[in-house]
């Protein structure tokens, strides 16, 4: 190549480099100006008006308080759940690859198919849990209310589409999460500028939804099927570092995003009764508030529910430990997934499931594995899993015989799989949301649009490939994923051998609970028969039970002798009595790894199972059971008896007839009330008094009856004798024993109640504020630079008390499990489908439960929707989690605080909305829908709103106008029928105004007898017999009772947008091709005017006579025609007459139009003349003007001249 | 269907108000059966009867049903709504009865509630109006609940049997409640009393004083004792005088004790200087029980922590009375909230018996009847 020479440098005039170059330039000169202008030019800045000033100063007063907010009360735990990042946009928008590309750059992992929630590890303090939403209706609004961050898609070379603008008003409405916009399909764009414009254009729009300067991010395309790892890492970097406002609706309510889903039921019970009750547990994280056990839930497409249990699990996607690192190293960024098939090992009641995570745990080397324990042991394991399942023996009493495995079956327990997938259709329709500006250029896009779509089966082509090659990858993962099944069951085993000997260690109330796990128990029995049930480890134990039949007795005895000698060891040697051992036992319980909870569980259940099996050899080993348990319930009542007699008399009635019955008791319970008797000081478990044995057997009471029929009947006490039940209501607190206050040791010793006492040495001023420093203050090692702070005392507070609620809602809690079986209702069950990958978040609110009450709301027609709404029109409104179908009545205010009907919405305005539903708290924002099934081209929100208020009652009213006829006439009185049916409802409006149609008012007087229903009435004028009286009133109208939750959940897969509620009216006559036969009142006529004759005038004659004559009716006929009488004869003239008179004719023809002639020359020859004249005057005025001129001028001159001699003179004769 | 496994079953009559309070406050229905069943006089007694009549009065849309004998009552709450309602108590009870339930729902109506209530002010049951005037109005300030609309007014007094006294009772409305930290009920600074009299001599008030004063001058000076003799109509129907006494402390704690003379023609005619030391005594003893709230108005504290925010509430009881303890029974099946509670032992210090420390997260409870402008 020849040497080209190059284009000179050209120095850069203007820009910010210029300046910067300019600037530079002169500071290195020493003129450069200061940074500040006000400082450099003071005088430019000087006050200069005042008003100014304060106006100015106002200005950015207010725009500061605009800034704030109100303080909101920061809720979130230390360890706070994933934020949920939902990712939307409208399809082939590439949301599942940028889901895919965010996972591999936080993991390192490739997630292949991704289903339902991914959470991952993004950083030391944060987890994110992504989510894919789609554009049907139903998923946007669920997942728009439980959305942290929404990364919101935009394909850029299509703008934007109506679901991004319907999304967008729906997080308006469940308080606005934190949205950030992605713009992809940037490569789209062939030239720059073009690119450049539509950004620009993009981002402003964007802008004036969310706000102005909101985050819109760019990817500017894609590198072999992926973005590209710098944005995808920026990018990642934005939404690990954000920062969220709580929403106060979220903050308030505990919710779930439920990641993983298990139908517990009984495959067998399904196959016999589809409709059978079904069991099912939902897992995920519990965000909001804290959610107590047993309460009312709401899934969002399911419907309302009771949870029958929670328990807590281990996290299976932790965050790492405290350390001093940057980073996460590679085996702390965990993946979870477990709708996609990936997760770690989890933990649950009743399995341990390992799962390694896909791909990813093969390349893996062995220092990468998981440091867990259990998988590790898991992983190293060498033999085969069938060999050693073969060989491993279970037992379950100290000297029964070894469980095989030939016991168990192998039932798939994980989550089913099936491999389907809903294809995209190719052919969809986009809707695109087109704004006054852009129309022109939508015109532009399509050809783009066409270009795109083709680009696009290109993609799903190769994609397609794609698949086929992964598909060894996951065939590979289904062997591992049966592995891990053999695995789990393996670990129950393991644990039930651990579980054995603390049997009854720690049972305080072992009775409640047996009584409580009964159902369960009975449950697990009857699933024992069938294969694959869901309570694998009651099978094990269960099938055993079978197996050893008449040993058992042996075996049970032996048993409990082991745990009264271990009871009477641990009554003897802690010196701490009873208190003392019960934790010691728990402590062993909490070393064993596995805590009570099971261990008691699975005791009770085996008490309870034994007795069920065999019932007579075991009678006597019940009973002696039954004995010890209320051993440990009679230490209790020591305690009890001695602390408070008073209330509780049956548990005195507890031991009383228990120690009636065996020996070997009583000296039990003198040990023990002597180790009591010690331990006096030691304070009693009030909350256990409290608590524990009255109400948990005052719910469970009746069941409990039922089921064990005279076995507990004994033990149970009375508890609704007569005393108790029937005593007096009352709050103040009488002292039976009141102390003798004339004594003086009793007096002193509430001396320092007083403030004439003695104050405690603490109390010294100095020193509490010392202790407060010491608390609350924060301090600052100088050496380090380490600040310390002090923990705020609330804090440890709400730990501890959260930690008691926890323990309680499972007595004897594993600090582990979280899970949730959800009863069904029946109506459901046919459609329940465990494979949908829908994330459904559930809730609780204990309050509002399933009662229902009419909401009133204020409701506004949304402006993009193009109908109006009309009342009493079955619509589906999205209020709290719900999203159910109503039936609204509209109305409006009135000045005077009447709510009146309306039929239709107003077109721009707010008007009330009345419905009957869940109880909802005021405030809350709510959307209405029309429809949710398919899809429309137009924007699908119909109206937006906020609930105002909830009542029983609703007044609102209707116009209802009665109208009467009067039938007598008297001066101002009238009879007025046809109002009313009877004399008892004119009775009723009596006084009531009336008024006629022609403006006259009145008043409703008295019922007549005859006719039936007619009245006296008077009015301010005489009626006419043809006008129609009326009265206004106003009749209250009831909301429809319809209320009809939104079960799109329960369709089919592929089926899940196709919900349709109840039809409106006008569509079921459209389906049904009924027309409306409308009232014939209500039509429009054509109006035919009939003519209207007048009569003439009649005017009296002596009224004619008075009249001027002007005035009189003329009575002369007009002159008509001359009558053929008078008529003169026509003249018949001769021919040469004819002639003559023709000639005359054209003579006179000729002259008339000489003279015409002339007379147009003369006018011609006059104008002429007129103009010479003309111009002869003016020329003669001219001369005159001149002369005149000349005149005056002298004139002047000569007046001057004398002026000035006459000034002259006298100055002259001076001088 | 859902409704009805929703619904609480109860026996007995006893603690009914508290049932159908929290039945109120939750929304969930309840039912109670057995009521006096076995009794000679089956069924619910007038007093009850009229206290279901003021719940109806003040709920709009509950549901309340009971069957032929009286003895089974269910009760499907409606939504609290207020506003100016008066009712005729019982005269089987005092009109403490009442007023300690409205005390409770008062703050989640949908319209500010001013109600007159009349009866029997002053009874040896319940606890008397000056008692709660002087005791449960504080406890409400503690709970942000407060403003120039709390109000109780005595407004006529009226002895058992005859009854005829008249109060009247508002409190303004709070969308929330706050939580509260009540840990130190500090040192008594001061006792104030009011002894009143109705148709009998005012030298019986005055005959009190002296004895009552005689007692606990021995612990504090600062005694004052108000004298409140009504006349004429204001006066009721029944002659009887009585003492309260209320020890306020440094932390705004108030303690209270009361006595009421034997109703016309029942008992024998008590002596006004016997009165007074037993009411002194009384007092005494409930100092001697301590903590921040009265045990009359224990129910009323736990209550409102339970329908606070979400937040830690703690408050420091003296013995939780057998009531109390049947109300946090009612608290867990009703609203699933059950209290830490731990017992203070008082060590060397002379303060009274032990004490009881409860400790709750509020259900962040909110009123869902008020009306959103």
């Amino acid at each position: 190549m020849e040497t080209k020479d190059q284009k000179k440098h050209r120095k850069k005039n203007s820009g910010p480099k210029a300046e910067k170059k300019k600037k530079r330039h002169l500071q290195d000169l020493q003129l450069g100006d200061e940074e500040d202008a006000r400082k450099r030019n003071p005088k430019a800045f000087a006050v200069q008006s005042a008003v100014r000033m304060a106006r100015s100063f106002h200005r950015t007063q207010d725009l500061k308080t605009k800034k704030h907010h109100i303080p909101v009360v920061d809720r979130t735990p230390l360890e706070p759940p994933p934020i949920v990042v939902v990712v939307m946009g409208p399809p082939k928008v590439g949301k599942s690859t940028l889901i895919q590309c965010l996972i591999r750059n936080f993991t390192r992992q490739k997630l292949t198919e991704i289903r339902g929630p991914v959470t991952i590890v993004s950083g030391k303090k944060r987890r994110l849990t992504i989510i894919e939403c789609g554009c049907d209706i139903n998923m946007m609004i669920d997942l728009a209310k439980v959305a942290d961050l929404v990364l919101m898609l935009i394909d850029a070379s299509f703008g934007f589409e109506m679901e991004t603008f319907e999304f967008l008003n729906i997080c308006q409405v469940h308080g606005f999460p934190k949205i950030m916009g992605v713009l992809t399909h940037l490569d789209s764009f062939k030239y720059n500028k073009q690119l450049k414009k539509a950004k620009k254009r993009l981002k402003h729009r964007f802008w004036t939804e969310v706000y102005p300067g909101a985050k819109l991010f760019y990817l500017s395309g894609m590198v072999h099927g992926e973005y590209q790892n710098q944005e995808i890492h920026n990018l990642g970097r934005f939404i690990t570092v954000m920062k969220f406002r709580p929403l106060t609706w979220q903050t308030s309510h505990p919710y779930i995003l439920a990641d993983r889903m298990e139908d517990l039921t009984n495959p067998e019970d399904i196959r016999t009764n589809a409709k059978c009750d079904r069991k099912v547990s939902l897992y995920g994280y519990l965000r909001g508030a804290h959610m107590k056990n047993k309460s009312q839930i709401h899934m969002p497409g399911v419907g309302d529910f009771a949870v029958s249990d929670i328990s807590f699990l281990p996290d299976p996607c932790a965050l790492p430990e405290q350390q001093k690192k940057r980073c996460l190293n590679e085996k702390e960024k965990l993946v979870y997934a477990p709708l996609s098939g990936v997760g770690g090992v989890l933990y649950d009641k009743d399995a341990v499931y390992v799962d390694l995570g896909g791909s990813h745990g093969f390349q893996e080397s062995d220092e990468a594995r998981p440091t867990h324990e259990l998988v590790q042991s898991l992983i190293s394991t060498h033999s085969t899993i069938d060999a050693k399942m073969a060989s491993s023996r279970v037992t379950l009493f100290s000297d029964s015989k070894p469980l095989g495995s030939e016991d168990i079956d192998n039932q798939g327990l994980w989550m089913p799989k099936e491999e389907k997938q809903v294809d995209l259709k190719t052919g969809r329709v986009r809707r695109k949301a087109i704004f006054g500006g852009e129309e022109d250029e939508s015109g532009d896009s399509d050809p783009e649009d066409d270009e795109e779509m083709s680009e696009g089966d290109r993609l799903e082509n190769s994609s397609s490939d794609e698949t086929e090659e992964e598909e060894d990858a996951e065939v590979t993962g289904k062997v591992y994923i049966a592995d891990k099944g053999a695995k789990r069951q393996r670990l129950e085993m393991e644990e039930d051998t651990e579980i054995d000997l603390p049997a009854f260690a720690d049972s305080d109330d072992d009775l409640e609970r047996s009584s409580e796990d009964e159902g369960e128990v009975e449950e697990a029995d009857e699933s024992s028969e069938e294969e694959g049930s869901s309570a694998g480890e009651r099978d094990i134990l269960d099938s055993e039970a079978l197996e050893k039949g008449s040993k058992h007795s042996n075996g049970l005895s032996d048993r409990l002798n082991l745990e009264k000698k271990m009871k009477k060891a641990a009554l003897t040697t802690s010196d701490s009595g009873h208190c003392t051992a019960e934790e010691a036992f728990a402590s062993e319980d909490e070393s064993e790894g596995n805590s009570s909870l099971s261990t008691e569980e699975m005791d009770s259940e085996n008490e309870a199972l034994i007795r069920k099996k065999f019932p007579k050899p075991s009678q006597v080993v019940s009973g002696q059971k039954q004995g010890s348990e209320s051993l440990t319930d009679e230490t209790s009542d020591i305690e009890d008896l001695l602390k408070e007699e008073e209330e509780y008399k049956e548990a005195s009635n507890y031991s009383t007839e228990t120690s009636g019955a065996l020996k070997w008791k009583e000296d039990l319970s003198r040990k023990a009330a002597e180790a009591f008797l010690r331990q006096q000081q030691a304070t009693p478990n009030l909350q256990k008094l409290i608590y524990g044995t009255v109400t948990e057997d005052n719910e469970e009471d009746d069941d409990a009856r039922e089921e064990l029929g005279g076995l507990f009947r004994v033990s149970q006490p009375a508890r609704e004798c007569k005393y108790k039940a029937d005593s007096l209501d009352c709050s103040r607190f009488h002292l039976d024993v009141p102390h003798d206050w004339d004594l003086e040791e009793v007096m002193n010793s509430i001396r320092d109640c007083f403030v004439t006492g003695k104050w405690e040495e603490d109390k010294d001023a100095a020193k509490i504020l010392a202790e407060d420093e010491e608390l609350y203050g924060d301090f600052e090692d100088l050496e380090t630079g380490d600040v310390h702070k002090g923990k705020s005392s609330l804090d440890t507070q709400t730990e501890d008390v959260e930690e008691e609620v926890k323990e309680e809602i499972d007595s004897s809690a594993e600090e582990s499990a979280k899970k949730k079986h959800l009863d069904k209702k029946r109506k459901l069950k046919e459609m329940f489908d465990a494979e949908y990958d829908e994330g459904e978040s559930t809730y609780f609110d204990d309050l509002k439960g399933e009662m229902h009450k009419q909401a009133q709301m204020r409701l506004k027609k949304h402006r993009w929707y193009k109908k109006i709404l009309k009342s009493r029109d079955p619509i589906i409104f999205s209020v709290g989690w719900r999203r159910f179908q109503t039936i609204p009545l509209y109305y409006i205010e009135d000045h005077n605080g009447r709510q009146r009907l309306l039929k239709y919405t107003p077109q721009h305005m707010h008007c009330g909305a009345a419905f009957w539903g869940p109880i909802t708290p005021q405030g809350t924002g709510f959307l209405a829908v029309q429809f949710v099934d398919g899809t429309t081209p137009d924007f699908q929100i119909a109206a937006t709103g906020i609930v105002l208020d909830l009542d029983k009652s609703i007044k609102i009213v209707k116009k209802l106008k009665l109208t009467g006829f009067p039938y007598k006439i008297f001066k101002n009185t009238s009879f007025i029928k046809g109002m009313f049916n009877s004399a008892l409802e004119v009775a009723k409006f009596e006084g009531a105004v009336i008024r006629t149609v022609s403006g006259i008012r009145g008043q409703i007087k008295k019922a007549l007898r005859a006719p039936e229903g007619a009245f006296r009435a008077t009015f301010e004028d005489k009626l006419l017999m043809s006008d129609i009286v009326f009265m206004r009133t106003w009749y209250p109208v009831s909301i429809p009772a319809f209320y009809n939750p939104v079960t799109s959940l329960l369709k089919p897969v592929g089926e899940k947008d196709t919900w349709s509620g109840m039809r409106t009216t006008g569509q079921l006559r459209l389906a049904n091709r009924v027309k409306l036969k409308p009232n014939k009142d209500s039509l429009y006529k054509l109006i035919v005017r009939q003519k209207k004759h007048f009569n003439s005038l009649h005017i009296p004659k002596a009224l004619q006579k008075a009249l001027p004559f002007k005035n009189k009716p003329k009575t002369q006929a007009k002159a008509g025609k001359i009558p053929k009488d008078r008529q003169r004869p026509a003249v018949i003239r001769e021919p040469h007459e004819r002639k003559v008179l023709a000639l005359l004719d054209a003579l006179s023809t000729v002259h008339r139009q000489k003279m015409r002639k002339a007379k147009e020359q003369r006018h011609l020859h006059n104008k002429e003349h007129f103009k010479a004249k003309q111009k002869e005057e003016e020329e003669k005025l001219k001369r005159q003007k001149d002369l005149r001129k000349k005149l005056f001028r002298i004139q002047g001159q000569k007046e001057k001249r004398n002026q000035k001699s006459s000034l002259k003179g006298p100055t002259e004769q001076l001088k | 269907m859902a409704t009805q496994a929703h619904s609480l079953s109860y026996a007995g009559c006893n603690f009914l108000r508290q049932r159908l309070v929290l039945s109120t406050l939750s929304g969930r229905p309840v039912k109670i059966r057995k009521i006096r069943a076995r009794d000679d006089n089956p069924g619910l007694r007038d007093f009850e009867a009229s206290f279901i009549r003021l719940l109806d009065k003040i709920t709009n849309g509950s549901r309340i049903e009971i069957n032929q004998t009286g003895t089974t009552l269910y009760y499907q709450p409606g939504l609290l709504y207020g506003g100016s309602v008066e009712h005729d108590c019982s005269v089987l009870r005092g009109i403490g009865y009442y007023l300690e339930s409205l005390l409770c729902l008062a703050p989640f109506m949908k319209h500010p509630l001013r109600i007159v209530l009349r009866g029997v002010t002053n009874d040896q049951v319940d606890p008397s109006v000056d008692v709660l005037k002087a005791t449960a109005l504080p406890i409400l300030k503690q709970f942000g609940i407060d403003g120039e609309s709390l109000e109780l007014k005595i407004v006529r007094r009226g002895m058992p049997p005859g009854g005829g006294g008249e109060v009247i009772f508002s409190c303004p409305i709070r969308k929330v409640l706050k939580p509260i930290q009540l840990t130190d009920p500090g040192k008594i600074k001061r006792i104030r009393g009011c002894r009143y009299s109705v148709r009998v001599s005012p030298q019986m008030a005055n005959r009190i004083v002296d004895s009552a004063r005689s007692i606990l001058n021995k612990f504090i000076p600062d005694i004052y004792i108000y004298t409140d003799h009504m006349k004429g109509v204001n006066s009721g129907k029944s002659p009887g005088f009585g003492l309260s006494l209320v020890a306020e402390t440094t932390n705004g704690t108030f303690l209270s004790a009361e006595l009421t003379s034997n109703p016309q023609g029942q008992g024998a005619a008590v002596l006004p200087e016997d009165l007074g030391r037993n009411c002194a005594k009384l007092l005494l003893e409930e100092i001697y029980r301590g903590g921040c709230v009265d045990s009359t108005n224990q129910s009323l504290a736990l209550l409102f922590m339970t329908l606070g925010q979400q937040d830690v509430s703690k408050v420091l009881l003296g013995p939780l009375s057998p009531y109390t303890i049947e109300f946090l029974r009612h608290l867990k099946s009703f609203f699933q909230i059950m209290f830490k509670i731990e017992t203070k032992p008082c060590g060397e210090e002379l303060k009274g018996g032990d004490k009881v420390l409860m400790t709750c997260v509020g259900i962040g409870f909110s009123n869902l009847s008020k009306t959103l402008k």
